[in-house]
């Protein structure tokens, strides 16, 4: 049978009738490009290696809690914990080397290489941009530090004697772990966004940032060493940027701030943390408002 | 009136045409010239010279322009053939060296810096004593009432202005402008053209590079096209573009009666095809001359009206359009 | 719809006035603004897409008034900025496609319309390649793409030609003047007044920071009537000057070329006649051309 007939077809312009979003649809997909670039989604395999690798550091304590658990099942020394919940909501080096990296690598390239008059030709204003960054580095640090935790627990809930009996009796454990988690990302995200805003070279916002993270806490030891603060705790610690959320972490998980955080024994110090908790972010967001405010007067 | 650099090498010998690619009397020489960088070829063996007057200089990005204005004004060493600046190795005699400005391409400023600060500093470098020579230079460029403005607040055209004015203040014999009129509006830009055309009727070597080619049109007597780092086409440009007769020139012949005026041409020997177009018929010849000469003559015979007679590729983007293909 | 409506547009940064009670109503099709950097282009630029605010007086883009929708005036408009804006270490289509996304469009719409227009600027093959090799052509025309791939109304053009050698250019040129063909209408920014008369219906002039010109190209061009008459360099331009004012034409000689007044049927016949009969070459004949150059020149006054 012969072909019917034939065609050429105009393969030219096709103008769009499709659905648009405005500006909401325009922050979701800074939010969701600047994840991608995170996480060296979508660019070559070298851009994927330090983030997965620091996910797998930091996951390392959860393998290793279940780990022994599900080795000492069934001897007395079952018992044995390498990591609490508390403590795994931590400071690891590894999670702050991610900071340090990705903050700077989501910010300043958008800076150095003159794409922001792009970006805010869409319909995006400077807040737009800035809760964009921050969400998406506030959700990967969050990833970060909450998902290890749901390897330990689902981990220690099956090898524990009754699974039931552990999800019961542990049941405050997610709420108290998903909000201590939430702290320090949103705090360690506007941090680094913040810094990172400051510089256009990604190298300098990298090295800020793990520079105002040691210097804010080697000043703070010296300050809580001088004071005879040995037992009583001393507000010298509220300069340790660093490590600021941790308090509020344990008051979210003990009610009070515990040791080994030199506030431990100072009256008031969980108002005072909260105080200079929200005083970082607050500065971190001015920061930020006057780093992008595009609009002129 | 600037004062010439010196001897400069042996005349052609008597009675025997000129290579358009050189000049009878010849500031710069640059003979079998090339450079590299790495593995990069930017000229391979060229030759060719320049003398006073305006000369532009043509090509694609990347051909080696930049390059060999650098050579040219000794500010690069060369690794083949050599450069000859009224005889004289630029990088090897500095009487000659400080006699030679190179314009580069919108560069970066050093801070800070007023328009006639950055004159003053350039000739303080040449050791200047001339006091009034910067302001002359400011003026020549039309700058002389914002020069004690600061020059990064100045927009492109005129940033371009003061670097032009910095290069004046040395009196240089020899001045290389890489797109010197980037960024300029039409008025700065005439105002430009004429400034170049009166430096090269001084007596100054003055070479302009310029991708903007219907100016390159106007300023230059003589044009020098470089591609793939080779010498293309030298010369002026109607001339060359005669040598070129193996390509088919183009006319666009409007008239009432296309087809029967087409009719009449294509009996011609000079004709080599006829198209029709909405604007009229396009007719391509390799005798340009012979098709002038009959057309009158064929449209009276035909009684068809004639409303306009346009050749489409005189000008000199067509030329650098052929050299370029 | 009027594409652009300018009623005492004024903006001042402290003392300096960079726009100056501009008023001008712009049809829709393939505009040029000309003026040198610093005239006010690129603040009117900034106005338009809502970046900026004007200190006094009205815009209207594509029918929206931009004091009113700033935001929502920047969903019917691309942008191709002067200078190098896109990531390097992304592929061209992984950057259009999001860009397209950051416009609004759907995330599956972006990618085929990335791919779509990374075709039509020519990047059909380049576009898996990060953008960061790519020539200065190459980028303009990923810049191009990222301002089309969401269908706007409306492109503002930054000096689409700027860094581009002749060959560049006209592809260039060629690209932009296809945009009319799209439905999308073109402002495009820059200080060559020769990319204006080669594509553009309607013109803007401004300097420093005023209005000298608007108006169609084609009107702004329109000779004073006459013609102009090439015959060659050996001295027959004398003969048919003598033959044609012998016929009643007013006609002199210029630069070797002859011109005259009149441009009628009849004296077109007269002058092939003239031609032929003293057998003179016809290199060139026609209406007497004025540049944008000129108008620019004479109207800018100074």
């Amino acid at each position: 049978m012969t072909a019917v007939g034939g065609a050429v077809y105009d393969r030219g312009y096709r103008p769009y009738e499709g659905p648009r979003g405005g500006r909401s649809a325009a922050r979701l997909a800074l939010y969701l490009a600047s994840i991608r670039r995170a996480l060296g989604l979508r660019r070559s395999w070298r851009q994927k290696v330090a983030p997965f690798v620091l996910l797998g550091i930091v996951t390392i304590p959860a393998v290793i809690n279940v780990g022994i658990a599900y080795l000492t099942r069934n001897t007395p020394g079952n018992q044995i914990r390498f990591i609490t919940y508390r403590d795994y909501v931590g400071v690891s080096s590894a999670l702050l080397v991610f900071v340090a990296l990705v903050a700077p690598d989501i910010i300043c390239p958008d800076r150095r290489q003159r794409v922001l008059p792009l970006l805010f030709s869409r319909p995006l204003t400077g807040f737009d941009y800035v809760l964009a960054k921050v969400a998406a580095l506030t959700s990967i640090l969050f990833a970060f530090s909450f998902l290890p935790q749901v390897l330990l627990f689902v981990g220690q809930a099956l090898v524990s004697d009754s699974t039931l009996d552990y999800v019961r009796s542990n049941a405050d454990i997610t709420w108290k772990v998903a909000a201590s988690c939430a702290v320090l990302a949103i705090y360690y995200a506007v941090i680094g966004v913040a810094v990172a805003s400051l510089a256009s070279r990604r190298i300098v916002a990298g090295a800020s940032l793990i520079g105002l993270f040691l210097v804010s806490s080697i000043v703070s030891g010296v300050l809580v060493s001088g004071a005879d603060a040995q037992a009583n705790g001393s507000f010298g610690a509220l300069v340790n940027v660093l490590a600021l959320p941790l308090a509020l972490r344990d008051v979210i998980f003990l009610g009070h701030i515990a040791l080994p955080s030199r506030l431990a024994g100072v009256h008031d110090g969980a108002w005072a943390a909260l105080g200079v908790y929200l005083g970082v972010l607050s500065i971190g967001v001015l920061t930020l408002y006057r780093r992008y405010r595009w609009t002129e007067r | 009136m600037s004062q010439p650099l010196g001897a400069t090498s042996e005349p052609a010998a008597a009675g025997a045409p000129l290579d358009p690619s050189f000049v009878p009397d010849p500031t710069i020489e640059v003979q079998d010239l090339s450079v590299w960088f790495g593995q990069k070829v930017a000229l391979s063996e060229l030759s060719c010279s320049f003398g006073a007057g305006v000369t532009g200089l043509l090509g694609p990005n990347g051909a080696g322009k930049t390059t060999l204005m650098r050579a040219v004004t000794g500010l690069i060493p060369v690794n083949q053939g050599r450069v000859l600046v009224a005889g004289a190795d630029p990088r090897a005699n500095r009487e000659v060296y400080r006699r030679l400005a190179l314009v580069p391409e919108d560069e970066a400023v050093p801070g800070g810096l007023t328009a006639r600060g950055l004159v003053r500093y350039e000739a303080a470098l040449h050791g200047l004593v001339d006091r009034s020579a910067p302001d002359r230079a400011l003026e020549r460029v039309g700058l002389l009432d914002v020069a004690d403005r600061r020059v990064d607040g100045f927009s492109k055209g005129m940033r371009q202005r003061t670097k032009v004015a910095a290069a004046l203040v040395v009196d240089p014999a020899v001045l290389v402008l890489d797109e010197p009129l980037n960024g300029a509006d039409p008025v700065q830009r005439l105002a430009l053209i004429q400034l170049f055309q009166a430096l090269g009727a001084e007596g100054r070597t003055v070479i302009v590079s310029s991708h903007v080619l219907n100016e390159v049109e106007r300023l230059a007597d003589r044009i020098i096209v470089v591609v793939h780092g080779r010498l293309a086409a030298a010369g002026n440009q109607r001339a060359i573009r005669e040598t070129m007769n193996d390509r088919p020139r183009h006319v666009l012949v409007r008239t009432d009666d296309g087809r029967r005026l087409a009719g009449g041409l294509v009996g011609l020997a000079s004709v080599q095809g006829v198209t029709f177009e909405p604007l009229g018929i396009v007719v391509s010849t390799t005798q340009a001359n012979e098709l002038a000469a009959a057309l009158p003559g064929v449209a009276r015979d035909l009684s068809v009206r004639v409303r306009e007679v346009r050749p489409l590729d005189d000008s000199l983007e067509s030329l650098f359009r052929e050299l370029t293909r | 719809m009027t594409l652009l409506r300018v009623e005492a547009l004024t903006k001042r940064y402290g003392s300096v006035v960079a726009l100056d009670a501009l008023d001008a109503e712009v049809p829709r099709g393939l505009v040029g603004v000309v003026g040198a950097n610093g005239a006010g282009k690129t603040t009117l630029f900034r106005i338009l897409l809502g970046l900026a605010q004007p200190t006094a007086g009205r815009v209207e883009v594509v029918g929206i008034d931009v004091a009113a929708d700033p935001i929502g005036v920047r969903s019917r408009l691309g942008y191709m900025p002067e200078h190098d804006c896109l990531p390097l270490d992304q592929t061209a289509a992984d950057v259009v496609a999001t860009f397209g996304e950051l416009g609004g469009l759907p995330a599956k719409a972006a990618r085929q319309r990335a791919s779509d227009v990374l075709d039509l600027v020519g990047l059909d093959e380049a576009r898996f390649r990060p953008i960061g090799g790519f020539s200065t052509g190459m980028r303009q025309r990923a810049k191009l793409a990222q301002a089309i791939v969401g269908d706007p109304e409306l492109v503002l053009l930054d000096e689409p030609t700027a860094g581009l050698d002749p060959a560049g250019r006209e592809e260039m040129l060629e690209l932009v003047s296809r945009l009319g063909t799209f439905g999308i209408s073109v402002l495009m920014s820059t200080h060559l007044l020769d990319d204006v008369q080669r594509i553009c219906d309607h013109v803007l002039m401004i300097d420093a920071g005023r209005l000298v010109v608007a108006g169609p190209t084609a009107s702004l061009l329109e000779s004073s009537g006459g013609v102009t008459v090439d015959v060659g360099h050996d001295g027959g331009a004398e003969l048919l000057r003598a033959r044609l004012a012998a016929d009643g034409l007013t006609v002199s000689v210029t630069d070797g070329e002859l011109q005259l007044d009149q441009a009628d049927d009849e004296a077109l016949d007269r002058i092939i006649a003239a031609v032929a009969e003293l057998g003179l070459p016809l290199y060139r004949m026609g209406p007497r051309t004025t540049s944008l150059d000129d108008v620019f020149l004479e109207r800018a006054g100074r």
